[in-house]
């Protein structure tokens, strides 16, 4: 689940670029969290299941994440924002994947969330969600210079793109928003609902 | 073994042939022999999909879909750990297809024949010392008339041109027109004649006309790694299959995960064991047995199928099965063109997606320059394409900037510039990956695959004779790209397996001691077996196999056919 900045292994046309991981190391990201900043610890430790899941991405937590998002795409008069991309939505649709669930890619996000919470009230005395862009901006700058923190930003990062450049069919890129900031030209037959890769 | 008892407790199915695998090596078998009307069965591990399946949606690929997961199947690789000795991981990159009609659905279905030196590099180019290296026991001339109807049958496009490398041919061109070419052709062949090298168009497995139930292709620029929509692409499945299905004599049984060839007191094979979808061990009896499912699977399936007269499993009485396993030696390149600096019109056209680059070079297929080698040596290829379009993955790479991570108005600048401003053209190279002690297939002692099964362990050792030949390819294609006005230009060379690529294991040969496999792709001491995937090849060529795959196993039903209506 928790990428490095390996990179990935390219070789002929008929591997390259296409899969889907190109960031894997094999440890668990909760440890390596911990064992970069152990002195932080980020309350309850529940598991997340599917009948805890509306408690786990709650009101707090899609605040913190839909603000990074912004951060990681903002809306700077070029190209569409994370917000116009459906980011949020199409993350917490992307967590439901069986290949994304292996991962734990949701329990990692939820946890990195609290994280940069209690890191805001650390470093601030109050809320991530009441500070100012800037210095919203420079807690990230912050925690990127970890590696858990650099992990989490990466991830969110890799869902993001997602919602940039797949087939809008996914719940992202809506009216191919991305695709056309891009000007990049999709194949055809495009996917169509009872042809989704999780269709087959 | 529990399974198998209960495999035969069901009523073998019997046909006259039986096939393990569905992809090239399988495909012209099963359409030579049903056509002439002798019972055939196929087994497949994968499902049955038709054109209808094949959107081009990038999850398709992303996720593996048609291809086997990790957690159900894979591979042990072994990889020089740099220090002389070797490290040990799992992987599922050696999984082309599993699928009706195998990786030749993904192709990208470059359709390059071998040259007549490759029957006989041994002789023609002497020893290498560490290398294992042969002459073929059978000549160029000998697969021509194949390779001829490969192209008529399965479907090849292209134009024949005269250069100094070109083999011989019995057929004065190609039986399909080239396909559609992208603008960037004509800048290569200025760039070319200008360094005074003979750019080739490049021969596909593509329709560019129909062809019977096929319809030519549609240039949606989603080709290799995407299944085909239209037909066009030559797959066993598309271009044979079908037609074998069709004649009523060739049934294919998907899902089917063969495990165990059951071979009798004579040593001849009698049954094939497999796991049906539910997991069920089930038995087809048959006269005649043909493996064709993928060089590092085809030595699994032999190396586990021992019996009495195999103790070792078939075909490794001399310990020559799953020996001189071999890859695709060579690297990559890439020539980056910014569009902001060429006029309006060119950029347009650079930036133009569907048609094909379809251009090679075989200027050094033969290495003649003593400044880097004392004498000649045996080159390659460097065939000029697009990469397959990736652009989640593309776009996700370029969050990295100096190993920092970048977000923002600077990371949505770098991908603006990206997509929208430059373009990137890629030059493949392939040379020999040299057989050697060091590249083989085993049973692994530890790792099963879900069905319980020990699963293939490949040690990938190469020759570094491959590197140097590699590299001074390599250097070869940046000059091009830089011909051609690339503002940036560089290329690597790679030692890892190239997944897609791999063949050998059960080389064919005149003398039992040193193949497993005779002339005419039998195993020397098991009568009715035959292996027809692209593991009989001593060596693999400087191009991808698939054409010669499929070529070999037009020759093998000529053999087939004429022991069979002899019988």
């Amino acid at each position: 689940m928790v990428r490095s900045k390996r990179e990935a292994k390219k070789q002929y046309a008929f591997e390259t670029g296409l899969s889907r991981r190109d960031f894997i190391v094999r440890s668990g990201a909760l440890g390596l969290l911990l064992s970069v900043k152990p002195e932080l610890s980020w309350g309850s430790e529940e598991g997340f299941s599917l009948t805890t899941r509306p408690k786990g991405f709650d009101v707090i937590n899609r605040a913190i994440i839909e603000s990074v998002q912004q951060h990681l795409f903002p809306d700077d008069g070029d190209g569409p924002s994370a917000k116009e991309l459906n980011a949020y939505r199409y993350l917490l649709w992307a967590m439901e994947d069986p290949d994304n669930r292996a991962d734990e890619d949701r329990q990692f996000i939820l946890q990195g969330a609290a994280w940069l919470e209690d890191w805001a009230d650390t470093q601030t005395g109050r809320s991530f969600l009441v500070l100012s862009w800037d210095e919203q901006e420079a807690l990230l700058q912050e925690i990127a210079k970890s590696r858990a923190g650099e992990n989490w930003l990466s991830l969110l990062l890799y869902y993001l793109i997602e919602a940039l450049m797949l087939d809008p069919l996914y719940g992202g890129n809506p009216d191919e928003i991305g695709w056309r900031w891009l000007e990049h030209q999709p194949g055809f037959p495009r996917p169509v609902p009872g042809k989704s890769y999780l269709d087959f | 073994m529990g399974l198998a008892a209960k495999g035969e407790a069901q009523a073998p199915q019997q046909f006259e042939v039986c096939i393990v695998g569905s992809g090239a090596g399988a495909g012209p078998i099963a359409y030579e022999l049903a056509k002439a009307g002798i019972k055939v069965v196929v087994l497949e591990k994968g499902d049955w999909y038709t054109e209808q399946d094949f959107v081009k949606d990038e999850q398709l690929p992303r996720h593996r879909v048609f291809r086997s997961q990790f957690d159900e199947e894979r591979h042990v690789l072994e990889l020089p750990d740099g220090e002389g000795g070797w490290r040990r991981e799992t992987t599922a990159q050696f999984w082309g297809g599993n699928i009706v009609g195998g990786a030749s659905n993904f192709m990208s279905g470059y359709f390059h024949r071998l040259k007549p030196s490759d029957f006989r590099l041994a002789s023609t180019f002497g020893p290498i010392p560490g290398a294992n290296t042969v002459d073929w026991p059978i000549s160029y001339e000998e697969l021509e008339p194949y390779y001829a109807k490969v192209e008529q049958i399965v479907g090849v496009s292209g134009r024949v041109v005269k250069h100094p490398r070109l083999e011989p041919r019995s057929t004065r061109d190609y039986p399909f027109p080239p396909t559609a070419e992208h603008p960037i052709a004509a800048r290569f062949d200025n760039a070319c004649q200008t360094l005074k090298l003979h750019p080739l168009p490049m021969a596909r497995a593509i329709l560019s006309r129909p062809f019977k139930q096929r319809l030519s292709c549609e240039y949606s620029g989603y080709c290799g790694s995407y299944g085909c929509h239209s037909g066009a692409k030559g797959s066993s499945r598309a271009a044979l299959l079908n037609d074998a299905v069709a004649s009523g004599n060739c049934r294919i049984i998907t899902r089917a995960k063969v495990y165990r060839l059951n071979s009798d007191a004579q040593g001849r094979v009698s049954s094939a064991d497999y796991f049906d979808a539910s997991g069920k061990s089930r038995r087809i009896v048959a006269n005649i047995f043909v493996v064709a499912c993928y060089a590092i699977e085809s030595a699994r399936l032999l190396l586990a199928s021992t019996g009495e007269k195999h103790p070792k499993g078939i075909g490794n009485r001399h310990d020559q099965l799953g020996k001189n396993l071999h890859c695709c030696a060579g690297g990559t390149g890439h020539g980056v063109f910014k569009l902001d600096k060429l006029p309006l019109e060119t950029a347009k056209g650079l930036k133009q997606r569907g048609p094909f680059f379809n251009r090679a070079l075989q200027d050094w297929y033969v290495i003649d320059d003593k400044t880097a080698f004392d004498k000649p040596v045996k080159g390659g290829t460097l065939d000029f394409v697009f990469d397959p379009p990736a652009p989640t993955s593309e776009a996700n790479a370029l969050k990295w900037q100096e190993g920092n991570l970048l977000w923002g108005t600077p990371l949505k600048q770098k991908l603006k510039a990206h997509f929208t401003q430059s373009r990137d053209f890629k030059f493949e190279v392939f040379c020999d990956w040299l057989t050697n002690d060091d590249c083989y297939v085993t049973l692994d002692d530890e790792e099963q695959d879900k069905w319980g099964q020990p699963v293939a362990r490949v040690r990938a050792g190469f020759h570094p004779h491959d590197l140097k030949v590699a590299q001074y390819l390599v250097d070869r294609g940046v000059e091009v790209m830089k011909a051609m006005g690339a503002d940036e230009a560089w290329g690597n060379v790679f030692s890892d397996p190239t997944a897609n690529l791999v063949a050998g294991g059960c080389r064919f040969g005149k003398d039992p001691q040193t193949s497993v496999l005779n002339p005419d792709c039998r195993v020397h001491d098991c009568d009715n077996l035959y292996v027809t995937d692209g593991s009989f090849m001593p060596n693999g060529g400087s191009v991808t196999p698939t054409l010669t795959i499929y070529a070999n196993a037009f020759r093998v039903a000529d053999k087939l056919l004429e022991r069979l209506t002899k019988d």
